[in-house]
């Protein structure tokens, strides 16, 4: 699992409120939202939020698959480094 | 106007006797069937309305709710203009839960209650606005309904006096209502004289003393109107 996941997994840990979920305890594969973590559509505004205040990142929902890039940490971390070289 | 009621069951929250101790325990009981991912929104203001509400459920959640708050989540928004103000970007999520309706929806969202719900935000008139709503969906045909108030003190930013529209401390009172049936009958009417005895958050003590206490008529005057509950009604 790469750092920048891990990084992620607290990001969306702390920024979400989810006390009770630990890094462990979040799937690099499993689906962010409805299913698996069951995230909703504020978790996604808030989530794009706090990756652009930590990576300078922009998710931008006209040009950017969005869903694709939510789908999971590992998608999140791809985009992420992607949009970062 | 004037109009009969029943008041079936009524809770407030916190408990009129309880230490902190108790109160926290009792908190957690009432709040443990609340799946984790709305408990993780439920602010202060929310988990009091949460559990004030839960203890005046019956067997059915399935009921129409009317919801009354002078300044609803009002910390919240002031904590997001203060942010505006810094330059900063304000969180969705703090947004979302800042709407008047906020509460009513994360509860709606527990129960699985889709019946109609309306939030009032009740200003000079207090609680009588709530009592109208509920009364009027009771009068076109609904079985009973949820009717919630609830406000916390205000931010000290905004002036509270020489207004009568603050108290020091977080409360809600949850009344189910039906037009017939067992439990306390009750009118409500209004009269022609005027006055000030403050605001919802103010009319909440009184209201909930006169709940409490023996007194068989309480009159609460606004500056257009005052109105007048009473006790122990003959059934229409």
């Amino acid at each position: 699992m790469s750092d920048l996941e891990n990084e992620l997994k607290q990001l969306i840990i702390e920024s979400l409120d989810l006390e009770d979920t630990s890094v462990d305890g979040i799937d690099s594969q499993e689906a962010l939202f409805n299913e698996g973590l069951g995230l909703d559509s504020i978790d996604a505004l808030e989530l794009g939020l706090a990756i652009r205040k930590k990576y300078n990142v922009r998710i931008d929902a006209e040009k950017d698959d969005v869903v694709k890039i939510f789908a999971s940490v590992a998608a999140l971390a791809e985009f992420i480094e992607s949009e970062r070289n | 106007m004037r109009q009969n009621f029943v008041l079936q069951k009524w809770a407030v929250w916190p408990p009129l006797h309880a230490d902190r101790e108790q109160e926290l325990a009792i908190q957690n009981a009432l709040l443990a069937k609340v799946p984790a991912l709305l408990k993780r929104r439920l602010t202060p203001l929310a988990k009091t309305v949460f559990c004030a509400a839960h203890q005046c459920l019956d067997d059915s959640r399935f009921v129409p709710m009317v919801f009354s708050s002078s300044h609803g989540e009002l910390a919240k928004s002031f904590g997001m203009m203060e942010r505006l103000a810094a330059g900063e970007e304000i969180s969705p999520t703090a947004f979302s839960l800042s709407v008047h309706n906020a509460i009513a929806g994360l509860l709606s969202m527990a129960w699985g209650n889709q019946q109609q719900c309306t939030v009032v935000a009740p200003g000079e008139e207090g609680l009588a606005a709530g009592f109208i709503e509920a009364l009027g969906l009771l009068q076109e045909g609904a079985g009973r309904v949820l009717l919630v108030f609830y406000d916390e003190p205000l931010v000290g930013f905004y002036p509270a006096a020489p207004f009568k529209l603050s108290t020091a401390k977080r409360c809600a009172l949850a009344l189910g209502l039906a037009k017939t049936g067992d439990g306390q009958a009750m009118a409500l009417s209004s009269l022609p004289m005027s006055g000030d005895d403050g605001e919802q958050p103010v009319q909440l003590e009184t209201f909930i003393r006169f709940l409490v206490g023996p007194q068989p008529r309480l009159t609460l005057k606004t500056p257009r109107h005052s109105w007048h509950w009473e006790k122990n009604v003959q059934a229409d």
